[in-house]
């Protein structure tokens, strides 16, 4: 394994690379542009193709050209650019093709503010487009989860053929870490050669790649897609449970609010409180089981730190947790940071009070 | 052992490099590090902050309110961040440019011409490693050697006067940083 | 002379245009000239939305629907993944000239090296005939029920004329499907952009001036007089660039 300190922008695009991305189109929007920056370079040096499309609307667009290919393609933005690609994710799911979207959010609504937050919950795991499709939604908190995870995606997406999203900060896109590089990945054809239109397999027929289908046929796919969204949450779940075995209180965050709320649990534990943390690394499928299976003889409280306000993540928490302990919720938003002293003191007003 | 540092100032100033530098050296040494850059949205002559975590085990919150170490190059940022340094910090001016008396008396300050020494050795560029030289005279937080020598790697390419200039700045930094310990 | 027979490209099937609708004999064209060129195998269709998406269903070879306006965008992705393909982008006159105007400018400027077929009939089609970028001035739709006014609206886009102004599109042409001669000659430009394509050369735009009888509200033959009158005289027929012309 290759060690690197590197950018999160950068640690994603060269994981994306070694994970088999051939093709890259984006649109600059901070605080991404270092990933469409570095593939413009490191794309060309393994045969792979960089466009910088006119839009994000293209951008999307041309991805979806390249996947029909059997191509692993990327595409990468931030909360606004992600809601112009919204009608190009859904046409990926119509028609059933694999890609890799990452966006790397920013304070929201509207245009927002170009400062990190986690205020694109909902759009990720909810409604990333029209239609009522849902994809699988990565969170990675540290910059070696970004790779491992990103090195990974298209192996999901190629398998249910369905686009994969990459939901991180613009802390975590912003930062420097050590991360361990994985090998270049030998790419396995044969799993797309039967429905793309590459023809590697030296096949003469023809295939049709398309978003609209007769309402039978689009119906099945719907059931289709219904029985993959239900395989994900048995099979797929990730999740980090972190000293749960005798927490009183449960932090509930992920990507970068986890890693702030986790040392406030440390802390806490040092003085003697009983705090623990479920952090899901996959936001879809959401971790219900960790989170219905929790103590409730045990559990005070569950407490929702996200970098945005009012928790997004919040109605996914309630549905598991059924009323039997109390919800809280602390966030920062509009790209004012979650930081270690206002988390600690938010936890730890709850747990004290709760004395 | 864990250490956080801010380094302040505005756009051109070295703000950026001086901690990523201090990441890398840190790193050349087997300790982790985390380097987070804050720009404002200007290209040129904006704020500029970054904040970096050193410490011998994994770096669990990049994000921390109050930090260690705190260095200001400028009068602007000095105000913005003054109050966000830790009891018992460090606080490492470039008095060129700040002017404001301090008012804590709960840190160590050490005001170092920064601008004057830097334009004394040839150069007002070289103004980030004069104050890396005087954190590292004041905090020992990677030795002279370990920095020496990532210098030595990063004007490799470069005319040898380059990096003598940079060499002597840090030297002179460390000296004020020294005296203020 | 060969025998005058279905292209291999298109189903055995009627397709879905109504009956006098030129976009069948445009789709016919260039399934016509993907046989001549033996590309049957090799061409992917690149499909958009409007009346011409009835062609995901009529073409037999390899073809990919794309969003409304985004062929192009599309067809970029195809292209540079796979540079040995016939590509090209099917569009109406909406979706290029309108939702897709950026998408279609843009991949011309970059000079992408695959083909546009634009079928301009001037109007919204599959919708019901409202208002298209390309609707005539005095010319009725839903959404201009006295006429199109210029003094709302502005002036119907040329877009022969906008993308031959770019330096990167190597070939560039307009031709009107109303007339005998007018077909033959749209055969041979299409023949020459695929041409052009195969040989790594660039952008290629193929124009072909098409009717609407339905929502025109004319008898087919009625609106091949209407475009005579109206249509050509502003929409000229014509290769507007030929960057590979001899002399």
């Amino acid at each position: 394994m290759e060690k690197r300190f590197m950018k999160g922008c950068e640690a994603i695009a060269e994981a994306a690379v070694r994970g088999g991305c051939r093709f890259f189109a984006g649109y600059p929007i901070t605080p991404q542009n270092e990933i469409p920056e570095y593939l413009s370079w490191r794309l060309p040096e393994v045969g792979g193709s960089f466009v910088q499309g006119e839009s994000e609307v293209a951008s999307i667009n041309m991805v979806y050209g390249a996947a029909a290919t059997g191509t692993r393609s990327m595409t990468s933005s931030s909360g606004p650019g992600i809601s112009l690609k919204a009608e190009g994710i859904s046409y990926l799911a119509s028609a059933q093709l694999p890609a890799v979207i990452v966006n790397i959010s920013r304070g929201g609504p509207g245009l927002g503010s170009i400062q990190p937050a986690q205020s694109d919950y909902l759009q990720a795991t909810k409604a990333l487009g029209h239609g009522g499709f849902r994809t699988m939604v990565f969170a990675p908190a540290t910059l070696q989860e970004a790779v491992d995870l990103t090195y990974n995606a298209w192996d999901y997406a190629e398998r249910d053929r369905n686009p994969v999203l990459i939901l991180m900060d613009g802390c975590l896109g912003a930062i420097m870490e050590e991360v361990e590089l994985p090998p270049m990945k030998e790419l396995d054809y044969t799993v797309t050669e039967d429905w793309d239109l590459s023809k590697r397999n030296g096949r003469e027929d023809s295939h049709m790649i398309t978003p609209i289908l007769p309402e039978m046929a689009l119906e099945m796919l719907n059931k289709f897609k219904g029985m993959t969204y239900n395989m994900w949450g048995m099979m797929d779940v990730k999740v980090e449970e972190y000293l749960l075995e005798d927490a009183e209180y449960v932090v509930v965050a992920y990507g970068i609010a986890a890693r702030v709320a986790k040392e406030a649990i440390n802390t806490l534990r040092e003085e003697g409180y009983k705090v623990g943390m479920i952090r899901p690394i996959t936001l879809y499928p959401f971790p219900k089981a960790s989170l219905d299976n929790l103590d409730y003889g045990k559990v005070k409280g569950i407490i929702d730190i996200e970098m945005t306000i009012p928790a997004q993540m919040r109605d996914d928490i309630e549905l598991q947790v059924k009323g039997r302990c109390p919800v809280h919720e602390y966030g920062r938003s509009g790209g004012m940071l979650l930081d270690d002293e206002g988390v600690y003191n938010a936890i730890s007003e709850i747990v004290k009070g709760g004395e | 052992m864990k250490k956080s540092f801010v380094f302040s100032g505005s756009g051109g100033q070295g703000i950026m490099s001086a901690g990523m530098m201090l990441a890398h050296a840190a790193i050349d040494t087997e300790k982790h590090a985390t380097f987070l850059p804050e720009y404002g949205p200007e290209q040129r002559g904006g704020s500029a902050k970054c904040t970096v975590i050193v410490s011998d085990g994994e770096i669990v919150s990049p994000l921390t309110k109050k930090c260690d170490n705190f260095v200001a190059m400028n009068e602007q940022a000095y105000n913005k961040f003054k109050d966000d340094v830790k009891e018992g910090g460090v606080m490492v001016l470039n008095s060129s440019r700040v002017t404001s008396a301090v008012e804590r008396t709960d840190v160590k300050v050490i005001s170092v011409p920064v601008d004057d020494i830097a334009l004394e050795v040839g150069n007002i560029k070289v103004a980030n490693i004069v104050i890396i030289g005087a954190l590292i005279g004041a905090t020992e937080i990677v030795s002279k050697d370990v920095f020496v020598a990532s210098l030595e790697a990063k004007f490799r390419e470069k005319k040898p006067e380059i990096l003598a200039m940079n060499l002597k700045a840090l030297e002179k930094g460390i000296e004020f940083g020294k005296q203020a310990k | 002379m060969p025998a005058y027979k279905r292209p291999s490209s298109l189903m055995p099937m009627t397709t879905g245009y109504c009956p006098g609708c030129l976009h069948a004999l445009a789709t016919r064209l260039v399934a016509d000239v993907i046989d001549e060129l033996d590309q049957k195998n090799n061409a992917i269709n690149v499909v958009s939305v409007g009346c011409s998406a009835l062609n995901l269903y009529s073409w037999a070879g390899d073809v990919i629907g794309s969003a409304h306006g985004r062929a192009p965008a599309v067809a970029t992705g195809v292209k540079r993944s796979m540079p040995d393909r016939l590509v090209f982008t099917y569009q109406g006159d909406g979706d290029l000239a309108a939702i897709g105007l950026a998408e279609i400018m843009s991949a011309a400027n970059r000079g992408e090296n695959f083909t546009v077929i634009f079928a301009n009939n001037q109007t919204y089609g599959m919708t019901g005939g409202q208002m298209a970028p390309t609707t005539l001035i005095g010319q009725k739709s839903t959404t201009t029920r006295f006429g199109r006014d210029a003094a709302t609206t502005g002036y119907p886009m040329q877009m022969c004329e906008l993308i031959s102004v770019l330096k990167a599109p190597v070939f560039v042409a307009r031709y009107a499907l109303n007339s005998p001669k007018g077909v033959m000659d749209a055969k041979k430009g299409i023949k020459k952009a695929f041409e052009l394509q195969l040989a790594g050369k660039g952008f290629t735009f193929i124009e072909l001036l098409t009717n609407c009888p339905t929502n025109w509200g004319m008898s087919p033959l009625n609106t091949l007089e209407y475009m005579n009158t109206n249509t050509i005289p502003y929409f000229k027929p014509g290769i507007y660039k030929d960057e590979e012309a001899e002399g």
